[in-house]
């Protein structure tokens, strides 16, 4: 089946782009578990025609029209995907080998009714985006998830591996596309802590590497990116301080006192008129409102 | 270790935050052989003792209580140069170990400054309660001062203090290697550059490299000393890199605190648990916007109830059976000249000797006063008062003075230099009047109890309130008409709660009980002698002496608040002390029948009891108080203002008063 093979040569070379351009003969070999000399014939075939530009030794990049036949496959994909998992029920780490073989097999008519079946979705449920009938994608904000500096908040968008046993570890801990994750620490060797529904989890680097997401507005889990002045914090939260914005004859009076950059401050009672009274270093200290409002602080949380 | 040799004297300085128990060890160490007195120059208490054991002498100096060294008040001023000044042989850091680590920042500081250092740990078992646990042999070891755990209050310890101590003046100063606090090369070189921009000799006794860092800490003092002995030429160079360098100030701070964690990690061994303290408790009521307030006004009544239950009884009692015993005693002395049986039972007696029956009653005053600041509550009333404070275009710092002007006005005058803004500071002197005062309170207390009886309690909160709403009105004017401008900004400390050293309010009490026998020795004995003097004058018979002829021109002023001319003598006597109006219409009244309240209640209507409550509670400041407010201010504008204000607002509200309760008694 030449179509057959045609398609599934165009979808790696495609997947491949995301990452390497032009894509080289060896990661197709590799991608499609072939010899690398029966690789390099059949890139010739689809050099003449006219499906990708080919040169050896570089690689090969998708033309235009390539392009638009390989979305065309990856749209067919994913629907198939989405419906084994949505109308059939399949486990998400057995779909991909399905949809590999049913995708080729798919009339434009039958695509259509999978559409209309599925109604309006966007991803497969690997979080991947569906290109629509006419070969456009829609490209998000993706970034693997090891390249995040924590401490910050995330949503995964999707899963670059088709790999089963990572797909059902994932599946059991409920973390699918979509699930928002605090990374919380980036150890050397390059594994991620993370907070997941209120558990903290160690992702290992190739699986931070296979994860993509994109962050949340907020800093870190608990705590508002803005700075806001002391006399926003609530009475029970705790801040860092980290700016004094006080004039120079009250700021030798506040260092003193220990109100350093990056001390811990709690607030003891703000009742929103009147002086503030907080705990730094120990002690209960009493702030003027103004004063309070010159002091600006992150929020790390309430206790 | 050298030996102390015979009868050696050391001097030793007593230095730590306020509330850490000094004055408790203060008061063990030095007993009755203390000296109260002020700094020169300064209104901050100064207090020496003397130790002895052994042949040994320790001079012993109470340091005002401060977090830091950096004189952001006038008590870390006064601390640090003493410091510098003096060199006492050793200094006591006194810690509160349930509070290390605020309290280390001042063991940071004193490092640079003392030579010889002991550490008192106090309160340990506090500490311990609120399951802190603390290893003071490893902080010791690590910082390499000696430190003595004791319990100032339960006398434990002291003995360990004061062998570490005389073992420490036996060690060559500088002999034991105190770590100094590592700043790191980027901030050391910038202190380094400052230090060599300073010439040899300008800094006087401060030590060079201090002074530059407090140069580049902001220090408003040090700054200004350089600035008058640097010549002029070279003064702009300093000052721009000072400027330039202004986060330094920043990074000192922030890398004594990072010191102190440090030194915390080796000597807390256990956290501190989840559990609530009971400052926290406390705390959860006294600092409330609304339970504060009721918890203060609670306070304020359980101390005038206390005097009025305790205090008014016995001091009638020793006006019935010591006053007038000794009157009619004199007057059986038959063998005495006519003139000196008057002048001892009507002049000194009856005036001064009256005043002294008081004491028992002032006695609860102080005692509570001293009461409440040890325990720490006055900076919590400070707290609930600020929001009002703020109304006044005025911050809590200002109204420590202000609440210290319940004791006395004097003291309150001198201590508004604690408020670093000129403006909030002339206004908190021209308001400080108005806060009733012990000595107004007094007379209050003894005119409501012999007039309203049961009711004099709720009549003196009553003047109470009605004097600070007074207050209110006029700091309000003041603030937005006359003394316009920014108001600045309120940082306080709110010290632990702890259980109250009685020694020490015995102490406290007493000493302000003396200065009060002082004064009644003095200035109340002159007043009323010439008081005395007045009403004999020329002929012996009160109605026709020249006190007479003053009260009388005053009359027509005083039948519009229903007083008489008595009254208005005993109101203008309270212009030399308050508690003298007491003492004039004892004199005044000693020729009619009955006790005092028979007196009283013959002269007075109710409504004029009130209307000459009023008008006492309001009326100019005594003369120990202008003279304070002249000092303080610089001049005799603003006294001689306050004199013509009061005189007329007080007159103006009481002659309102009792026309107001007269129409209700005439229904």
């Amino acid at each position: 089946m030449e179509s057959e093979r045609i398609e599934e040569y165009l979808e790696a070379i495609y997947k491949r782009q995301g990452r390497e351009a032009p894509v080289s003969t060896s990661s197709l070999a590799a991608d499609l578990g072939v010899s690398q000399p029966a690789v390099t014939d059949m890139l010739r075939t689809l050099e003449n025609k006219g499906l990708i530009d080919y040169k050896s030794r570089m690689g090969a990049s998708l033309t235009r029209t390539g392009e638009e036949r390989a979305l065309l496959v990856i749209r067919r994909h994913r629907l198939w995907e989405r419906f084994l998992t949505d109308v059939l029920g399949m486990k998400w780490d057995k779909v991909h080998k399905e949809a590999c073989r049913l995708e080729h097999a798919t009339s434009p008519d039958i695509e259509k009714g999978l559409s209309s079946i599925l109604g309006n979705v966007d991803t497969c449920p690997h979080g991947h985006a569906i290109p629509d009938d006419k070969g456009n994608i829609k490209q998000g904000e993706n970034r693997p998830l090891s390249a995040f500096r924590p401490p910050v908040k995330v949503r995964i968008l999707s899963v670059d591996n088709e790999d089963p046993k990572l797909l059902r570890a994932m599946e059991k801990l409920g973390l699918r596309p979509g699930a928002i994750i605090s990374v919380i620490k980036k150890s050397r060797d390059g594994s991620l802590e993370i907070e997941f529904q209120d558990t903290k989890l160690t992702l290992d680097t190739a699986t931070a590497s296979f994860l993509t997401a994109e962050q949340l507005p907020e800093v870190s889990f608990t705590t508002d990116e803005c700075e806001i002045s002391l006399g926003e914090l609530n009475s029970g939260e705790s801040g860092v301080i980290k700016n004094f914005g006080g004039g120079r004859g009250s700021l030798g009076r506040c260092l003193s006192l220990g109100f350093t950059p990056g001390s811990i401050i709690k607030m003891v009672e703000n009742y929103r008129r009147g002086p503030v009274l907080v705990r730094v270093h120990d002690t209960d200290v009493a702030i003027g409102r103004q004063l309070a409002e010159k002091i600006s602080v992150v929020r790390t949380g309430s206790s | 270790m050298k030996k102390i040799t015979e009868s050696e004297e050391i001097t030793v300085a007593l230095a730590g935050a306020p509330n850490v128990g000094k004055s408790t060890i203060f008061n063990l160490l030095t007993g009755l052989s203390q000296h109260v007195g002020n700094w020169p120059g300064k209104t901050v208490e100064h207090k020496t003792g003397v130790f002895r054991r052994d042949g040994l002498t320790m001079n012993i100096i109470d340091l005002p209580g401060t977090y830091s060294l950096t004189a952001n008040s006038v008590e870390e001023q006064i601390a640090r140069d003493y410091l510098v000044h003096e060199n006492p042989d050793v200094v006591v850091a006194v810690l509160n170990a349930a509070s290390l680590e605020r309290n280390l920042y001042l063991v940071a500081e004193l490092i640079e400054l003392a030579p010889r250092l002991v550490i008192a740990l106090n309160m340990l078992d506090v500490a311990e309660q609120q399951g802190l646990k603390i290893d003071y042999e490893a902080l010791s070891r690590t910082l390499n001062i000696p430190v003595v755990p004791i319990v100032a209050r339960a006398n434990r310890g002291l003995r360990e203090l004061i062998t570490q101590i005389e073992q420490e003046c036996g060690t060559a100063a500088g002999l034991r290697n105190v770590k100094h606090i590592e700043y790191g090369s980027e901030i050391t070189d910038v202190i380094d550059h400052v230090d060599r921009l300073l010439d040899d000799g300008i800094t006087g006794l401060y030590p060079k490299h201090w002074t530059a860092m407090k140069l580049l800490e902001g220090d408003e003092q040090i700054n200004k000393m350089i600035r008058t002995r640097m010549p002029a030429e070279r003064w702009p160079a300093l000052d721009s890199y000072l400027k330039e360098h202004e986060s330094a100030a920043v990074t000192i701070a922030t890398l004594r605190y990072e010191w102190v964690e440090r030194m915390m990690a080796v000597a807390q061994q256990k956290r501190r648990v989840g559990q609530v303290s009971l400052t926290e408790r406390i705390d959860r009521v006294a600092t409330h916007p609304v339970l504060g307030l009721f918890m203060l006004i609670a306070i304020l009544g359980v101390m005038y109830w206390l005097v009025f239950s305790i205090g008014v009884p016995i001091q009638k009692f020793l006006d019935i059976n010591l006053i007038e015993r000794a009157r009619d005693f004199i007057y059986t002395l038959s063998y005495l000249p006519q003139w000196l049986q008057g002048f001892l039972a009507d002049g000194v007696l009856s005036g001064a000797g009256t005043v002294l029956t008081f004491i028992p009653i002032l006695f609860f005053f102080f005692a509570a006063w001293a009461f409440l600041e040890d325990t720490g509550y006055t900076s919590r009333a400070a707290f609930v008062t600020d929001r009002f404070m703020h109304a006044l275009g005025l911050h809590g710092k200002s109204c420590l003075p202000l609440v210290l002007g319940f004791g006395c006005n004097v003291p309150a005058i001198f201590g508004t230099r604690i408020i670093d803004s000129p403006r909030a500071r002339l206004l908190t002197i021209l308001l400080t009047p108005l806060v009733p005062c012990t000595g107004r309170m007094a007379v209050i207390a003894i005119i409501a109890a012999a007039f309203f009886g049961s009711a004099a309690v709720l009549i003196s909160i009553g003047m109470i309130i009605l004097s600070l709403l007074i207050m209110a009105i006029v700091g309000l004017i003041l603030t937005r008409f006359v003394i316009r401008g920014k108001s600045s900004a309120l940082i306080m400390e709110l010290p632990l709660y702890h259980v109250p050293d009685i020694k020490l309010i015995g102490m406290v009490t007493w000493q302000n009980i003396l200065a009060f026998i002082k004064r009644a020795g003095t200035v109340i004995l002159a007043v009323s002698v010439l008081v005395w003097l007045l009403s004999i004058i020329p002929n012996g018979n009160i109605n026709d002496s020249i006190l007479a002829d003053i009260g009388k021109f005053l009359e027509p002023v005083g039948r519009l608040m229903g007083l008489n001319w008595q009254m208005m003598v005993a109101l203008l006597s309270s212009f030399v002390a308050k508690e003298n109006t007491i003492a004039t219409l004892g004199v005044m009244l000693s020729g009619s029948s009955g006790d005092f309240t028979q007196q009283l209640k013959a002269i007075l209507t109710p409504a004029a009891a009130v209307a000459f409550l009023v008008v006492q509670v309001l009326f100019i400041p005594c003369v120990a108080t202008i003279a304070a407010i002249r000092q303080e201010t610089g001049g005799w504008k603003w006294p001689a203002l306050i004199l013509v204000f009061q005189l007329v607002l007080s007159f103006a509200i009481a002659i309102t008063v009792y026309q107001v309760f007269s129409l209700f008694q005439g229904m």
